[in-house]
């Protein structure tokens, strides 16, 4: 014998069996008559016979134990008899606990081989909900449960059942099928048929050997069963594989939300710059966000409010922000319309790229259709600001097509998905040149639009900081 | 109701002796009880009983033993014993046979299987 040997592994539900007998034997006593209160006063000196070797721990082995717990039982069942249907439901509902917990206890001592530890599982502790229409089995299952260190409510019905899981987050579902009123199958296809439920595993258990049944049920969604009268370790173990099933679902379910915020983030942050199918490669493709660069052939478009500053001084600020809301607001929604990405808005001036982080054919060409259509739209920014009695604005928007250097630039702690190259500058430079209303095209733009742009005329600028003299032109129309 | 019997028990344990002679007793059977094997071979030749339920776990002379000397005793040879033993194993329920056991049941007793038990061999 070694260690701290527990040769009786069920012996605190039947110690506590025996305290709650005990605790009403002396009022109980004096009304039975004389052949029960024999049974009784049997009851209570077997209890302590049996208390005292579980106590003595070495000293009582399996042979003792098992006549002690014999002595205890046969006197309950004795007086059980005697008291059953009579004025003592009290006594009579201990007695069968008590009865219960004596036939756990020799079924353990059965199963375990002598001078072996008790057999315990360890688990997690779960919130179990027990279903069961007669108190005791309830009782003995929380009890049971409860010591192994689970917080365990019951439930008397299939209704008690359903109102407890709409209000607490139930790991395992002990289920007894027989029940009057809605039964364990109905219950059993209520929980598996609700969208928060349906993932709570679900222990059936059947009063009989009542294998069809049980079929039923795991057919019907049911985890796992157990046959009454059950084994206090197989219960423990089923419920330990049940709370592991619940806590790997919870996980996954917290998993795929983190999922879901940090995509709905990153919707929320670069949608504001990209569009929708943009955003929707990059998260399909997160590699695309690692920072560096590739050399990228893009139209880059620039635009901004001419006389802005002077506008700026005549105006309140709050006048200012709302009106560049508005344009901005406008302008925005057209350029993610021809799916440009914003590199960035800086004061009035907006500054957006066809072709990156996605490259197709028609960048150029949507290029010029964004701008015209930019254009277009600030006559209806402009009647709005009428209404408020603000000025009306002018916009020029310069285009330019060449290849740069696309990518996240800057540190891990704050990168932007930028441009930066040579057709940048002279972007600037055209945009600088170009006047109030107007669309003004590089000519690399023109010619990989290859005639689709009507060209009203075109110029030769000396821009500074430039060498060669560019040739730009205006842009007044498309046709595909 | 008496008469039914007698059955001898044969049980050192005084708890489980006097519950088991209650419980039968109320069953309607005339209980006798011995506390040793040699104590259950002289009262089942003084008394024939119909029946003998012994303890195999017992003082002086133990349970085995004393189901051998019955069967070798003409006068207590014919009498059924039904051995009580705590123990569940397979081989129990052989060495009680092959003592001489006419049936076997396990501590703790299941009464209703007991009765039924005792029933085949002493019928009302």
């Amino acid at each position: 014998m070694t260690g701290e040997l527990q040769p009786f592994p069920f012996s605190d539900v039947l110690l506590r069996a025996i305290a709650e007998v005990r605790s009403i034997a002396a009022e109980v006593a004096p009304t039975l008559a004389a052949e029960p209160r024999e049974d009784l006063t049997g009851v209570l000196k077997a209890a302590t016979a049996l208390e005292r070797d579980l106590g003595d721990g070495e000293a009582a082995d399996r042979h003792e134990l098992r006549n002690r717990l014999g002595a205890l039982r046969g006197y309950a069942e004795m007086l059980l008899e005697q008291v059953e249907g009579d004025a003592h439901a009290e006594l009579g509902d201990c007695l069968l606990r008590l009865v219960q917990a004596t036939h756990s206890a020799g079924d353990l001592t059965l199963d375990s081989q002598p001078g072996r530890g008790s057999v315990t599982i360890t688990s997690e502790p779960g919130f179990i909900l027990a279903v069961d229409d007669r108190r005791e089995n309830r009782e003995l299952v929380a009890r049971y449960l409860s010591r192994c260190g689970h917080f365990v409510v019951t439930a008397a019905d299939g209704e008690q059942a359903l109102a407890t899981l709409e209000e607490s987050d139930v790991d395992v579902v002990l289920l007894d099928l027989v029940m009057p009123g809605m039964d364990g199958r109905e219950v059993l296809a209520r929980i598996k048929a609700h969208p928060e439920w349906h993932a709570t595993p679900v222990i059936v258990i059947s009063g009989h050997q009542d294998m069809q049944g049980i079929i039923d049920c795991i057919e019907a969604g049911a985890d796992d069963y157990l046959f009454k009268p059950f084994n206090p370790v197989l219960l423990q173990a089923r419920i330990k594989a049940g709370i592991e099933r619940k806590r790997w679902h919870d996980r996954e379910d917290q998993y795929r939300q983190q999922l879901e915020r940090s995509e709905q983030f990153i919707r929320a942050t670069f949608g504001r710059y990209l569009s929708d199918e943009i955003v929707t490669d990059l998260l399909e493709r997160p590699e695309g966000l690692d920072l560096g660069g590739d050399l990228r052939e893009v139209t880059i478009l620039m635009s901004d409010i001419r006389g802005f500053t002077t506008l700026c001084e005549q105006l309140e600020p709050t006048q200012v922000v709302t009106m560049l809301n508005r344009y901005l607001g406008a302008m925005t929604d057209i350029i993610l319309a021809w799916n440009g990405t914003i590199d960035e808005f800086i004061g009035d001036a907006i500054l957006a790229v066809f072709g990156a982080p996605q490259g197709r054919n028609d960048d150029a060409d949507r290029a010029v259709q964004c701008a015209l259509a930019m254009q277009a739209a600030v006559d209806a920014v402009n009647t709005a600001n009428a209404a408020e009695g603000l000025p009306a604005l002018r916009t020029a928007v310069a285009l330019n097509t060449g290849t740069v250097i696309a990518g996240n630039i800057g540190s891990e702690r704050r990168s932007k998905y930028g441009f930066v190259g040579h057709p940048m500058n002279v972007t600037s430079r055209i945009e600088d040149a170009t006047g109030p209303g107007e669309v003004l095209a590089a000519d690399s733009t023109v010619a990989a639009l290859a005639g689709r742009a009507t060209v009203a005329e075109s110029r030769e600028l000396q821009a500074r900081g430039i060498d060669e003299a560019l040739r730009v032109h205006l842009v007044t129309g498309y046709l595909p | 109701m008496s008469g039914r019997g007698p059955i001898l028990l044969v049980e050192d344990n005084e708890l489980n002796r006097d519950m088991l002679r209650r419980r039968l007793t109320r069953a309607g059977f005339t209980v006798l009880t011995a506390g040793d094997g040699r104590e259950a071979l002289q009262r089942m030749e003084a008394e024939q009983p119909a029946l003998v339920l012994m303890d195999m776990n017992l003082p002086v002379l133990d349970g085995w033993n004393a189901c051998r000397e019955a069967r070798a005793n003409p006068t207590t040879r014919a009498i059924p014993i039904i051995a009580l033993t705590a123990h569940a194993m397979a081989a129990d329920r052989q060495n009680a046979l092959g003592a001489g056991c006419d049936d076997y049941a396990t501590k703790p007793i299941d009464f209703p299987a007991l009765l039924e038990k005792i029933e085949a061999f002493c019928p009302a």
